[in-house]
């Protein structure tokens, strides 16, 4: 099977019933993704599929073959990091970071369709996530203050 | 101790007990002396702390204490936690307790290691050491007209300083990074995925193991066939060892459907608790209540008093829910044990593996990973499973749980259920104060956090009572005194109502309590609590807590309306004394805020007999960003008073504080949690 993954292909040998998270997770060693609950209802798996945020941990490895994926671990431009992770490190919008990498590529991929969301849209956009430190209100803050920045909108990629 | 043999040109090595408290407290006992920090010869210096990181930013605590006390950069120090080889004995990082006794012992270390480069400067300057001061990595002259680097006064030195009993550490006014915000040392690794917790530690030769469970609490195996599961394509082996067993496969997702295919008869406990009838059950199954405080004479109190109130409280099981499902990596190595684990205790958790196993502590070693979130829960038991099946197999194995096992099989915090009598004068003077909790759970030292009251009264009885718990009970943020604060501040609020008397008036009538009235007063003003609009249709609440040697004050506005209700705006005062890192500590109390509400508004473990009935994200309300309120915090603390703790306080008032609120909008009191289901 063929997989496309922060602009690298790859050919894996997998079952194809296997969840997109297990395999970017065991067989591609893409760790940044995280296990939050298996369901789809905690968001900590998010990726991007061809700009999408989807949730990895319900989606079948053979429907993401051939499309861009792109996870954390793919979002900084080398060193320098994307605008949503330099807001998320300003405001400390984090505590344990368990769920960061899920919250960061959805954010990614609301600022890339809408450069500059209000409060509603971007609550609406990370609905779907989960932070039990409670960092929400400085999440709100670096998304806000990323979608003013240039480039905050490269996120999609796709 | 080894962390000096690693790194062959250490020039400076600390030793002293990893801890220290200012008087002598029997409760915080120093610790065998041990390395606490080292410098390098090219000026790298590295501390040493059995603490863990949990998202609280310990490593930016203790690094910013350090640098204060040097004089370095922050990107020059390096903070090893949590690995038993390497760092002093620890208790567990509990109670709040790492920057008030292990921060202070660091900056002890470091203030030693100052004074030695200051000596070793003033040898090489042939000048007086009274003549020198430090600054930017530098020793120089008061008058800045020589001055040497560390590194050069480091080079070739192998010393090793005792911390004494008394060391010089600076005065406030000389901070230059406490007491200031910072960006988190290790926020990059955070926010590009590249942190690794224990389910991203992979050991070569590594398998995967997965546990079969019972399909409820306190249930005997009584028959078993795994031979299907044995014959699964990538399945290595299943134990069984009793009632334990697991499967261990090449991957992870083999060893999840490995386990499906188990056929199991289980024998379950007929215990009739369910969470609909345990709040009377608590009382009934508990054990003869602890007296913590019996003073004055009650009963002549209660009967002159102007009015009684009486009721009983209820708060529910709770799930700890942390992001990250408990997970452990176990090797063995020639009868070594070495463990990665999401631990709170490493040395703990250590030591019961020794015990299981029946090995010296030293052949134990134990790694606290980055750990995803705990407020209290993740126990050595998913480490005594990967061992038990490491050993088994004779290879390195992961467990993982999956959320599900999570929410059935860790920790829950203990339901608790609780009496108050209270006797008030005619002038709105509490004089009698009669308390008694039914804390779920063995150990009734639990529930006796945050039980006695705060606030002024002669004629005073507080007890405690464990009580047998049909889930298994463990810790949560500040355990018992969130749950105690919701019944005694909702008590006040019923009191206040009663008499007719605005709840901010009755406290203060009733509160001598310096630090505590600090707090209240500075919320209540942030607030605008005496120009709030009562024509709102909002409700306004309050409470006050103190937990973990620090105060504080939280006033709720909520919006109550078709049965749901919204928490709108939290204004906080919080005294923690001196704050080391304000963005830190205000991060910590947004978060104990955010999940203090969840306890108020939604969540409850539901179970019966033993069984878990909503062990999903599904179908266990937990806050998300839409329903974050407004919060503003005020810090009163004076810098001259010692840290205390910050990341449990915030959440003890939090329940009560909206409940009140939710009173206040609705006119019917709250007597139990969760709010949300009841209105």
């Amino acid at each position: 099977m063929h997989l496309k993954v922060n602009d690298e292909s790859h050919e894996v040998t997998v079952d194809a019933e296997r969840t997109l998270l297990s395999v970017l997770r065991h067989e591609l060693e893409l760790t940044g993704t995280k296990y939050g609950c298996g369901e789809g209802n905690c968001g900590a798996c998010t990726v991007l599929i061809d700009g999408e945020a989807t949730r990895s941990c319900i989606t079948p490895v053979t429907s993401a073959s051939g499309r861009d994926i792109m996870t954390i671990e793919g979002l900084a431009d080398g060193d320098n990091l994307h605008p949503v992770q330099e807001a998320f490190v300003e405001h400390t919008a984090f505590q344990c970071a368990y769920c960061t990498s899920g919250f960061i590529m959805s954010s990614a991929a609301l600022l890339d369709r809408n450069p500059a969301p209000d409060d509603d849209q971007i609550r609406s956009a990370l609905s779907g996530h989960i932070c039990r430190c409670g960092a929400y209100v400085r999440i709100l803050a670096a998304v806000k203050s990323a979608a003013g920045e240039p480039g905050s909108g490269d996120g999609g990629a796709g | 101790m080894n962390a000096s043999e690693s790194q062959p040109d250490i020039a400076i090595t600390v030793i002293g007990p990893p801890r220290w408290t200012p008087e002598p407290d029997p409760r915080v006992p120093h610790g065998d002396p041990a390395t606490l920090l080292t410098i390098d010869a090219d000026a790298i210096v590295t501390a040493f702390s059995g603490k863990v990181e949990y998202g609280q930013g310990i490593r930016n605590g203790f690094a910013m204490e350090i640098a204060d006390e040097l004089d370095v950069v922050v990107d020059s120090i390096r903070i090893v936690l949590g690995d038993t080889a390497l760092v002093p004995q620890d208790r567990g990082t509990t109670g709040s307790a790492s920057t008030r006794t292990v921060g202070i012992q660091l900056r002890r270390a470091a203030a030693t290691a100052r004074q030695a480069l200051v000596n070793l400067a003033a040898t090489r300057l042939e000048v007086d050491s009274g003549a020198l001061k430090t600054e930017d990595g530098r020793v120089v002259s008061n008058d800045g007209a020589t001055g040497v680097d560390y590194a050069d006064l480091l080079s070739g030195q192998s010393l090793t300083l005792d911390v004494p009993d008394v060391v010089e550490v600076k005065a406030v006014k000389d901070f230059r990074l406490m007491g200031r915000s910072a960006r988190r040392i290790d926020a990059v690794s955070r926010v590009t995925g590249a942190a690794k917790y224990v389910r991203d530690v992979v050991v070569p030769g590594m398998l995967y193991g997965k546990i079969l469970r019972p399909p409820s609490y306190g249930a005997k195996l009584v028959q078993v066939d795994t031979a299907r599961a044995k014959r699964v394509d990538g399945v290595i082996s299943v134990v069984q060892d009793g009632d334990f067993v697991g499967v261990v496969a090449e991957r992870e997702d083999v060893a999840e459907y490995a386990v499906e295919v188990i056929r199991a008869r289980w024998e379950e406990s007929r215990d009739t608790a369910s969470d609909w009838n345990i709040p009377a059950l608590l009382k009934e199954r508990a054990e003869v209540p602890t007296a913590l405080r019996d003073e004055g004479d009650l009963e002549s109190a209660f009967g002159s008093a102007n009015r009684v109130f009486e009721n009983t409280y209820y708060v529910p099981y709770i799930s700890n829910a942390q992001m990250e499902p408990s997970a452990s990596v176990a090797r063995w190595d020639d009868g070594n044990l070495t463990v990665w684990c999401a631990n709170r205790g490493p040395f703990a958790e250590r030591d019961s593996l020794a015990e299981m196993f029946g090995l010296p502590a030293d052949k134990v070693r134990v790694i606290a990973a980055e750990i995803g979130g705990s407020f209290g829960t993740k126990t050595p038991t998913v480490s005594h499973e990967a061992a038990r099946l490491a050993r088994a197999i004779d290879a390195p194995v992961r467990v993982s749980y999956d959320r599900a096992e999570e929410f059935a099989w860790s920790t829950v915090r203990p339901a608790a259920t609780f009496e108050i009598k209270s006797g008030v004068d005619a002038n709105g003077k509490i004089v009698a104060w009669d308390y008694t909790a039914f804390h779920a759970g063995e150990n009734a030292f639990r529930g006796q956090r945050g039980a006695d009251t705060m606030y002024d009264v002669d004629n005073v009885r507080i007890a405690v009572a464990a009580s047998e718990s049909p889930l298994q009970s463990g810790s949560y943020r500040s355990l018992g005194g969130a749950t105690n604060h919701f019944a005694r501040e909702v008590h006040m609020d019923e009191i206040a109502v009663g008499l007719g008397i605005d709840p901010l008036e009755f406290r203060l009538n009733n509160l001598s309590h310096e630090r505590l009235r600090g707090t209240l007063v500075a919320a209540a003003e942030a607030f605008g609590w005496e120009t709030r609009d009562n024509s709102s249709g909002k409700g306004y609440g309050m409470a006050i807590g103190y937990d973990a040697g620090s105060f504080t004050a939280q006033i709720a506005e909520v919006t109550v309306e078709n049965q749901e209700a919204r928490v709108d705006r939290v204004v906080v005062g919080f005294d923690c004394g001196l704050v080391v890192n304000p963005d830190g500590a205000r991060n910590q109390i947004e978060g104990s805020i955010v999940m203090g509400m969840g306890t108020a508004l939604w969540e409850t473990v539901e179970f019966d007999g033993g069984r878990v009935l909503n062990a999903g994200f599904a179908r266990y309300r937990v806050p998300r960003i839409g329903d974050a309120p407004e919060i503003e915090v005020v810090f009163t603390g004076g810098d001259d008073v010692p840290s205390s703790g910050a990341g449990e306080p915030g959440i003890v008032p939090t329940a009560a504080a909206i409940a009140n609120a939710v009173r206040d909008a609705t006119g019917t009191a709250v007597e139990q949690l969760p709010i949300v289901p009841n209105l």
